[in-house]
């Protein structure tokens, strides 16, 4: 049996280790989809992807359906799509256009801002019937920073300034590389599933101990990685002398508490970045901020930033990766490619095309991701061993006090550690 | 008589004085190749400014402007083709074993002159893997150009069913 009491939950989580229940149990699945899916702020959508009055896009928050749509006012609204009457989804299009949204069963007729605006036979409506109580239910909090939408399904809680104000400066870090500071998520999008826990694809994108290893067959005789970015001629060093590289080692992870963190260093030479699309580009670029500027925004400090529990943001190849969990042992990721409004045609082909390679279903780096997290699901079987190690690095943190952050080598287990803490957090605490 | 049958005998596809079967040849030549998983060959087949593509959405206008499954150069076939080879590529380790079945051939477009072809078909891939087993379906359309008694491929697009679905992780090209 398994209540989900604050005492059962204390249980699975020690300092340098987490129990297999929390990747394979389906009660603490349905405990996460209720306490932290239910409760936490959720990446959404971005505004970019709804640019005129009645566009909308459908999505999943937790398991619930629901529609971000602009309203004639230009905000954008995060509404339960789900009708009111007798319950189908109002909308069925993964994105789109509409005046008005239609429930296709009896026909009532709602506005991009939820009203009800009309039932269809208003004769046969009881006593005492109204409208105003069948508007599509709005999502209790919702949020937005530079085009990031985000909702929380609680009433209460911290605020979106408190959960989003420690990561505001990584969502800068990718904003401003935009000429016109601000992105547009309408290149497409990438869609992959696999067989394993939502979490080891969270644990997964701050993680640096497992590139040289991992992604062995990216790597070439000289250890390098296959270039990632546009202006790249090679790419990361990551093993030397068949062992990891000491410039990959030198990677730092920064956590900042709510789950949140980001990894550093690209371990790519920014100075020597040149081709055809990326030099037009950074002329562009200091164009439009300054040639100081612009060389600060071409040094990026950022790797990798979770966002805790469902956002990624990718600085290194530009994307935004999206975790939503479909079941204990299976989940559903999204990545968007970003287009950095004002960047030339050719600067965001190149990313688009390095990102078909990196991050696509068929791509040559997440697939070996997938790899692993089907091959975690299958070992974490295992009942004699109950417990996953993640205490690399245990004692080691520091505090950074340039980012106000704390501080570890990115080949330790502290960004982890620092997840389950607010996992933690997020499970005990009461409804 | 209901409207249907008034209209006139369809066109049927083709190009008058095309055989269609030497492209049929080269359209199973290469399916062959892949299912033996003899990459290099494969890549072999396509001309030096030569892409692969698979689009992420149905009628997928550009490459450019938006994702897709694969779109490859031959610089990045190479880089995919060294990696199904490396030794430790994990997730071919066991590798897939797949079935190609190809039909519907049919020549779309002939500039003679240029001895260059737009060759449609359907494409069914069975893909097996560690007790899995999936299959792919799409149209294709090669753009080829006479080499000799053979082609070169000028570009491969397949357009699969499914192709804005959220997959599992694909290692080989369709």
């Amino acid at each position: 049996m398994f209540d989900g009491t604050p005492d059962e939950i204390a249980k699975l989580v020690e300092p340098g280790r987490i129990h297999r229940r929390v990747y394979t149990d389906p009660d603490v699945f349905e405990l996460e989809i209720e306490r932290i899916f239910g409760r936490a702020w959720l990446f959404v959508g971005h505004t970019s992807q709804v640019p005129n009055p009645g566009d909308y896009i459908t999505t999943e928050l937790g398991r619930q359906p629901i529609v971000m749509v602009r309203h004639r006012d230009g905000t954008v609204r995060v509404l339960l799509n789900r009708c009111t009457h007798r319950g189908a989804k109002v909308v069925n299009e993964r994105r789109g256009n509409a005046a008005r949204l239609t429930c296709l069963y009896h026909g009532w007729n709602f506005d991009t801002d939820g009203a009800l605006l009309a039932v269809t036979m208003p004769e046969g409506c009881a006593a005492g019937f109204d409208t105003r109580n069948f508007g599509l239910a709005h999502v209790p909090r919702t949020g937005e920073y530079r085009g990031f939408v985000f909702a929380s399904m609680a009433a209460r809680g911290p605020s979106f300034e408190e959960h989003i104000g420690p990561m505001k400066a990584n969502i800068d870090d990718l904003v401003d590389r935009a000429p016109d500071g601000e992105l547009a998520l309408d290149a497409g999008m990438h869609r992959y599933v696999y067989r394993g826990n939502w979490k080891l694809q969270v644990e997964n994108v701050l993680d640096s101990y497992h590139v040289p290893f991992s992604h062995a067959s990216t790597v070439n005789k000289k250890g390098e990685q296959f270039s990632r970015r546009e202006g790249d001629a090679k790419g990361a060093k990551v093993v030397e002398k068949d062992r990891t590289a000491d410039a990959w080692k030198t990677r730092r992870s920064y956590i900042v508490g709510a789950g949140h963190g980001w990894t550093s260093n690209t371990a790519l030479d920014d100075s020597k970045r040149s081709s055809p699309a990326f030099d037009e580009y950074k002329r562009v670029l200091a164009e439009k901020v300054g040639a100081e500027r612009a060389a600060q925004i071409l040094t990026p400090r950022l790797h990798n930033s979770l966002i805790y529990p469902n956002l990624s943001i990718m600085g290194l190849n530009i994307h935004v990766r999206v975790i939503k969990p479909l079941a204990v042992d299976r989940t559903e990721v999204t990545i968007y490619p970003i287009r950095l409004v004002g960047a030339p045609a050719s600067m965001n082909f190149g990313n688009i095309r390095l990102l078909n390679v990196t991050h696509s279903a068929a791509s040559f780096v997440q697939t070996d991701d997938l790899e692993a997290f089907v091959r975690c699901q299958e070992g974490l079987r295992s009942q004699m061993t109950d417990w996953v190690d993640i205490s690399r690095g245990l004692g080691a943190e520091e505090p950074d006090r340039e980012t106000n952050a704390t501080r570890g080598s990115a080949m330790h287990e502290m960004v982890v550690r620092a997840q389950y803490r607010a996992w933690v957090g997020y499970m005990c605490e009461a409804a | 008589m209901d409207d249907a049958a008034r209209l006139p005998a369809p066109r049927l596809g083709g190009i008058p004085g095309i055989d269609r079967l030497p492209f049929e040849l080269f359209l199973i030549h290469e399916a062959r190749l892949l299912d033996a998983r003899r990459f290099r060959d494969w890549m072999g087949l396509f001309t030096d400014d030569g892409t692969y593509w698979v689009p992420a959405v149905p009628d997928q206008s550009s490459p450019f402007d938006q994702a897709s499954l694969f779109y490859d150069d031959r610089q990045l076939m190479q880089t995919r083709i060294d990696r199904l080879e490396h030794p430790r590529i994990h997730m071919q380790t066991p590798p897939s074993r797949t079935v190609h079945l190809i039909g519907n051939v049919i020549v779309e477009e002939a500039d003679k002159a240029a001895g260059e072809f737009l060759i449609g078909s359907t494409v069914v891939m069975v893909e097996y893997r560690q007790d899995h087993q999936r299959v792919f379906a799409g149209h294709q359309h090669h753009r080829l150009r006479r080499d000799g008694d053979a082609f070169r491929i000028i570009q491969k697009r397949v357009d699969l069913a499914n192709c804005d679905s959220a997959f599992e992780a694909m290692a080989v090209p369709i």
